[in-house]
């Protein structure tokens, strides 16, 4: 490969990773051109439609309405799909959906197995699975196919491919695609894409797709593409399957209409994706097309546990990753830092509920809490509240590090006794003045970590305590 | 105990007892009152206008003929545009399969490189200008994705306003298999965030629109 896979993807810890991710100067350029692009079309998609507001009070409605008869709609959902000639397959977690999705591909004698995006496919670590049992893995959406040549993860929920700027694209495909692509436009080498997939598509023997919604009354899975390869995935092969979380349901039709308005302004500003496709059990007989069996795994996954603890709200996520594309944080490190399935703030939220806090503490507070994730939220979810959840369990479960608990406990000792208090804080300006060079001061001890990248107004010298008496006087 | 009855029984344990259906169902008709409050307003004086209007800005091309008998030749005409040669995959549907196709070649096998193919939609929305196709007998799928230019046919007395009334139309009926709402040619924002028209389905579509 003409590059390495980005290297942030593999550091142990997050700050090594946000570090490497910091100085890549590539990357930044990468996620700018997308993020700006994103940010500005969602604007616009929302100032056109003056209902948006009212919309989304409806969409945070629906999702809560399912959450709270989760039992009622699961079990509707099992009866109707069954009844269209689907079979509903159960698993509580990771490790079961992949075992299940190989033992279906095996029994299916499949070679060759298409796939359409689907972050819960990531989540459950099924490329990796496909991998071991020895199936070809074909990744049909664009960005998927662009990380697959590169063998990354996604570092986006929409744009996975969002750290690559078209050179590096160029590069990839000029490796990876025979004959290669005549240009670096990104129309000639969509196109490449094309050519090299299209025979994949009709030759694969299981699809695999995911769903952005279940709908409970139908029994069907409805998936949402612009590219059209989620058509191409489910079509030719003999099996479909599809992988969903159980927090995607929704009473009907009508209501994943409801939220597919939102979904896609918040997505990628647009006001409706170009393949909007509803799947019903498998081939019935005389139809011209279409797959003769159709399974449906779904993926409890820690979502269940979620129900009934402080993060609940975020079960009402449609996954449009507006909060990243407008998040300072990620817009500076990108998705690979953040280390698990879901980057931004919905990741730094969900990771830990899926990889445990004590492996992934850090994310709650990589944070600056300017709330404008809470704001472009689709569906309200209050995520800096579930950030600050996230750091009080991380201080309850006693997993700061030792430095930073000694040094606020001194804080607290000193602060709950005013005199030595201000005599301190006294001090520290003074000390901090004295350090400083001009109006600003450039490094302090201790603190280096933060003075590295910034520097701190200079301090006038006084409390405000002593100001405050001093103005009084 | 099996996956089920695991999921099941976190499920439930977390939340309060069983709810009677009935009331279940009633808050969920609820969450659907009042639509025009929650939807966009459509962007014409009649569906058609509108339908159109959001059709061609995403990039969808669209003729209006007077009757169903005329479509070959609009076809014909749309194929001579594109300098295309005049053969098409043509779909099932015994309304178009009935019509005399004159000068243009209809063969049902649709080839991976197919240049173009002519289907019959089942409704088109004026809120977003999409056309519905179903999957059947005489409708595959594929018709819709493996040409590089996918020709609809769609009558006007087919149109619906918004997504809901869609969904209405449903109800009551067995829903098909695969149901699709296609907007606009394919496309991807895949490189950067910026548009490209003509992804793995068709690049071009052509709507046309029968009066009668």
């Amino acid at each position: 490969m003409s590059d390495a896979p980005h290297a942030e993807a593999e550091a142990p810890d997050f700050k090594t990773r946000a570090g490497i991710a910091l100085a890549d100067r590539t990357l930044k350029i990468a996620i700018d051109r997308t993020t700006n692009t994103a940010e500005t079309k969602r604007a616009a998609a929302v100032g056109a439609f003056p209902e948006f507001e009212a919309a989304r009070e409806r969409g945070r409605a629906i999702k809560d309405h399912v959450i709270a008869n989760l039992g009622h709609y699961l079990e509707t959902f099992e009866r109707n799909a069954t009844a269209s000639g689907a079979k509903v397959h159960w698993a509580a977690d990771d490790a079961e959906a992949r075992a299940i999705v190989v033992r279906l591909c095996r029994e299916a004698g499949a070679r060759s197995v298409t796939r359409s995006k689907s972050m819960l496919g990531e989540e459950i670590g099924l490329p990796d699975a496909l991998a071991e049992a020895g199936i070809e893995r074909v990744e049909t959406d664009l960005a998927e196919h662009i990380i697959q040549l590169a063998g990354e993860h996604p570092s986006h929920i929409i744009w996975p491919a969002m750290h690559r700027t078209r050179e590096q694209v160029a590069d990839l495909f000029r490796e990876g695609h025979v004959p290669p692509p005549s240009a670096e436009d990104p129309g000639s080498m969509v196109r490449s894409a094309r050519r090299v997939l299209r025979e994949k598509f009709l030759g694969a023997d299981v699809g695999i797709s995911g769903a952005n919604f279940l709908i409970a009354d139908t029994g069907a899975t409805c998936t949402v593409t612009n590219e059209g390869n989620a058509e191409l995935t489910t079509t030719p092969p003999r099996v479909h399957i599809v992988t969903a979380g159980i927090e995607k349901l929704v009473p009907s039709t009508a209501h994943a209409f409801a939220l597919l308005r939102l979904l896609v302004r918040s997505a990628t500003g647009g006001e409706m994706t170009q393949y909007t496709t509803f799947h019903r059990g498998p081939k019935r007989p005389g139809d011209a097309d279409g797959p003769e069996e159709m399974h449906i795994v779904l993926v409890d996954n820690g979502r269940s546990r979620m129900l009934g603890d402080e993060f609940r709200d975020m079960l009402r996520c449609i996954r449009c990753g507006a909060c990243m594309n407008h998040c300072v944080v990620y817009r500076q490190i990108g998705g690979h830092a953040y280390g698990g399935t879901y980057p931004g703030p919905m990741g730094a939220v969900l990771t830990p509920v899926l990889d445990g806090l004590a492996k992934s503490r850090d994310l709650p507070f990589a944070c600056t809490m300017n709330g404008r994730c809470a704001e472009v939220c689709p569906v309200r979810i209050p995520l800096p509240t579930l950030l600050r959840a996230w750091r009080g369990r991380s201080w309850r479960e006693n997993l700061e590090p030792r430095a930073m608990r000694a040094g606020l406990g001194l804080w607290a000792w000193v602060a709950r006794r005013p005199r030595l208090y201000r005599l301190a804080s006294g001090l520290g300006v003074r000390a901090l003045r004295l350090m400083g060079k001009g109006g600003w001061v450039g490094s302090v001890p201790l603190a280096g970590g933060w003075t590295a990248y910034r520097d701190l107004p200079r301090p006038s010298g006084k409390t405000f305590m002593e100001q405050y008496r001093g103005g009084r006087k | 105990m099996s996956a089920r009855e695991r999921i099941f029984s976190a499920v439930r344990a977390e939340l309060s007892a069983a709810r009677d259906p009935a009331q279940i169902a009633g808050e969920a008709a609820a969450l659907l009152a009042e639509p025009d409050a929650v939807r966009p307003r459509l962007a014409g004086a009649t569906l058609a206008e509108s339908f159109a209007i959001k059709a061609t800005a995403l990039g969808t091309t669209i003729d209006r003929v007077p009757a169903l008998d005329a479509v070959p030749e609009a076809v014909a005409r749309y194929l001579a545009g594109q300098g295309l040669r005049p053969s098409v995959a043509l779909d099932g549907a015994p309304e178009l399969r009935g019509l005399d196709w004159g000068a243009v070649e209809t063969h049902s096998a649709i080839a991976p490189d197919e240049a173009a193919g002519v289907g019959l939609a089942r409704f088109g929305v004026a809120e977003s200008g999409s056309i519905v196709i179903h999957s059947g007998p005489e409708t595959p799928i594929l018709l819709a994705f493996l040409p590089l230019h996918h020709v609809v046919v769609l009558r006007v007395a087919d149109m619906l306003a918004h997504l809901e009334d869609y969904a209405a139309r449903l109800e009551g009926t067995e829903p098909p298999r695969n149901a699709i709402l296609i907007t606009g040619p394919s496309g991807t924002t895949d490189i950067e965030g910026s548009y490209v028209r003509g992804a793995h389905g068709p690049g071009f579509v052509h709507v046309i629109l029968v009066e009668e």
